[in-house]
């Protein structure tokens, strides 16, 4: 391995990593990006086209048989999660930014929307965002390609929620919706989280870091799960130590700053693997806040069969998932909680039928029931914002090693009692807006679950209750970031990676004009 | 068996990879533990007698019966034909839990068909099939799985929605998927009652 030590060494290839590896390296800083899992072409790794009977378990795999990636969280591939999300992208609002402000609870972050929407505007740039220009106070509008058009199964959602009062917009994601010179526009072929194999949808790698290669400052180490990053006598980080995904041999790379961006848990999980004697709890948790503060989102769901898709013919409607949303309402209207929600909805593939287990009956009425209901079938997920609280957060498990030896991640998490309020109130809503399009009820989920997960190394200014300051800079070690979902200081309601990959466009400048005063 | 929520909770602890959270395909066949990787060649519909890998063939042909039953064929083919007993037979072998409930329930069917009949279970007429089966289907359409051959319907019918939904015959041909294409455009939605 190269002996070289680089100005800024990432870990972590994904959203963040990705996008402040190209960033840097377009300004001429060289940059080291350490990753776990292989170098994966989504041309050929993943199972994009495959349906259900191609495997005689009729689980599609993510991976093709005999290529390696996805293994594990510490070893997924250069590309990290964008290559398998549904690249949903939007801007968070002031709201989101000043939420303690405006409705008491929770946690401001100290920047607000005016320092993130010149950096949104970049990404947007780069990556390729389609949308429609909705003028919504609590959802920034961008630089969009054209939005997708509407499935008549989101035709009839609106036509419900339009009774109530509620707005139902295009969805707005990092897929082209036109072809630019390098990436074709969508093919709607319906498997964008299976891995988009001809890149309409953004991933990091092929969209940031490998043209990035090319600046000649950028070096990619693959197949390296990081278990420390090492820390000098000076309080000064100086590189990192990894374990070889295949040969389980120990390597060191070096650099002058380094950047923890392995994607929430994992990067709290990698600080606290980094003990030292000066931080005996792990590496920047002088506050003691290191893992606290988890925020990951809530979800409900709700199955239903619209009634007007009943026994209708079938489309080809699978392509791109899903193509509208229900943006927060809530926050402008009275209520007995504090923030929001949102409605992302129709991002079910048409391959799996799960549901037909519990249609009643069996015979030819069963088999008719089925028939009848398929092109009639929507889900309905409202995510909800959690407040912190003391009962969650994200520790290691010392008794439980993974395959590279290294304790596992933990996450801790209890509903308060404002996230109940929250949960309640979605459910009751999509409910209320699926009854008023017209369905009829498959399932209502009576829990929450997480997704997206957010918090664990808090954003701040005060050092006494956050781990990374508004430059996603630790407050214990100048020379060593934080940049990831782990640093949202309260989450939205809203898919977080176009935020992620705004904040790690802002380090890049913040970081070079570090550079360039001689500071690091 | 694996509720939704177990699944959930799975996904939970492997880290939840993308806001997706209805993907979770709690199929049978997923519940593997498998003593060697699992084969990656396409199924093939049966052609031939097949050899099933866990039941005896009496068994297999109870089997192969229940599946007809549950999905029988209308206008299109039914569980037999899209290849549903071989899929259960594929989900049993690999997957030990099953073993004793599938053998007991098949058992319990063939006593009563003796009891009522004097005969074997598929020597039955179709009407005495069905009348051996429907208050079993029905105590699990109220939610009821007090029995073992309450549960033994339910296991056996939601792997022959599982084997039949997700083969060429059922998704494709008998509920139409049409996806999987490449479209110059996405065709928008201009029905004047959906507007």
């Amino acid at each position: 391995m190269s002996k070289q030590v680089y100005d800024v060494l990432i870990v972590g290839s994904g959203a963040a990593g990705g996008t402040l590896a190209a960033h840097l390296a377009a300004k001429g800083v060289d940059v080291g990006v350490i990753e776990g899992g292989p170098k994966i072409d989504t041309r050929t790794a993943f199972n994009t086209h495959s349906m259900p009977f191609d495997f005689p378990n009729r689980h599609i795999p993510t991976m093709r048989p005999g290529v390696s990636g996805f293994e594990s969280e510490r070893s997924r591939g250069l590309g990290g999660k964008t290559m398998t999300w549904n690249a949903v992208a939007w801007r968070l609002s002031h709201r989101d930014f000043k939420g303690r402000s405006i409705d008491g609870a929770g946690e401001d972050w100290p920047i607000d929307y005016s320092d993130l929407a010149p950096y949104y505007d970049q990404i947007e740039r780069e990556v390729g965002v389609c949308g429609n220009l909705d003028h919504l106070e609590d959802l920034p509008d961008g630089i969009f390609l054209p939005p997708v058009p509407m499935k008549c199964s989101d035709m009839i959602v609106r036509r419900g929620a339009r009774k109530l009062g509620v707005k139902v917009i295009h969805v707005r994601k990092a897929t082209r919706s036109i072809a630019s010179p390098l990436r074709p526009a969508c093919h709607f072929c319906g498997n964008c989280m299976a891995g988009c194999d001809v890149v309409a949808k953004y991933n990091s790698y092929d969209v940031h870091m490998l043209p990035a290669l090319k600046t000649g400052h950028l070096d990619l180490f693959p197949n390296s799960v990081v278990r420390e990053v090492m820390v000098s006598s000076e309080n000064r980080a100086t590189g990192v130590r990894y374990v070889n995904r295949e040969t389980r041999a120990e390597g060191e790379v070096r650099g002058r700053s380094v950047v923890v961006a392995c994607a929430c848990v994992q990067s709290v999980a990698l600080l606290m693997m980094s003990k030292s004697q000066r931080y005996p709890t792990g590496l920047a948790n002088s506050s003691g806040e290191l893992g606290r503060n988890f925020i990951p989102h809530f979800t409900g769901g709700v199955e239903v069969f619209l009634k007007d898709l009943m026994a209708q013919p079938t489309t080809d409607d699978e392509g791109f998932l899903d193509h509208a949303y229900v943006p927060s309402f809530m926050h402008t209207r009275k209520r007995d909680f504090a923030r929001s929600f949102g409605v992302q909805f129709g991002y079910q593939n048409r391959r799996s039928v799960g549901w037909a287990r519990s249609m009643p009956g069996f015979g030819k009425a069963y088999k008719q029931s089925v028939k009848d209901r398929y092109p009639a079938f929507l889900v309905f997920s409202p995510y909800g914002e959690m407040l912190p609280n003391k009962q969650s957060f994200i520790d290691l498990d010392l008794n439980k090693l993974d395959a590279y030896g290294l304790p596992m991640a933990r996450r801790h998490v209890a509903w308060g009692e404002n996230d109940r309020k929250i949960f309640r109130e979605m459910t009751r809503w999509s409910r209320d807006i699926l009854e008023a399009a017209g369905a009829e009820f498959q399932n209502v989920d009576n829990e929450p679950a997480t997704n997206h997960e957010l918090g664990g190394c808090r954003m701040g200014i005060d050092s006494r209750t956050s781990v990374v300051n508004a430059d996603c800079r630790t407050h214990d070690v100048p020379n060593l970031y934080v940049v990831d979902g782990s640093v949202f200081p309260s989450a939205s309601e809203k898919n977080p990676t176009h935020t992620i990959m705004a904040l790690a466009a802002r380090v890049a400048d913040y970081i070079v004009e570090t550079l360039r005063k001689g500071e690091m | 068996m694996a509720t939704r929520r177990d699944t959930l909770k799975i996904i939970g602890a492997i880290g939840s990879t993308c806001a997706f959270p209805f993907s979770a395909n709690d199929l049978y066949g997923q519940q593997e533990h498998h003593h060697h990787p699992p084969a990656s060649t396409p199924v093939q519909p049966a052609r031939g007698p097949y050899n099933p890998k866990f039941f005896t063939t009496r068994e297999f042909e109870t089997v192969s019966r229940i599946a007809d039953l549950i999905i029988p064929p209308t206008d299109t083919p039914g569980a037999v034909a899209a290849g549903v007993p071989e899929y259960i037979d594929y989900v049993v072998s690999n997957n030990r839990q099953h073993e004793k409930p599938m053998r007991q329930g098949i058992k319990w069917l063939h006593h009563q068909a003796r009891k009522r009949h004097h005969k074997r279970f598929v020597e039955l007429a179709e009407e005495q099939q069905i009348e051996l089966l429907a208050p079993l289907s029905d105590a699990v359409d109220r939610n009821e799985m007090k029995t073992e051959c309450q549960r033994f319907f339910r296991t056996i019918k939601s792997m022959t929605a599982d084997g039949y939904y997700t083969s060429p015959i059922g998704l494709v041909q008998e509920l139409g998927y049409k996806g999987n294409t490449v479209l110059a455009s996405f065709p928008e939605c201009d029905h004047p009652e959906h507007q």
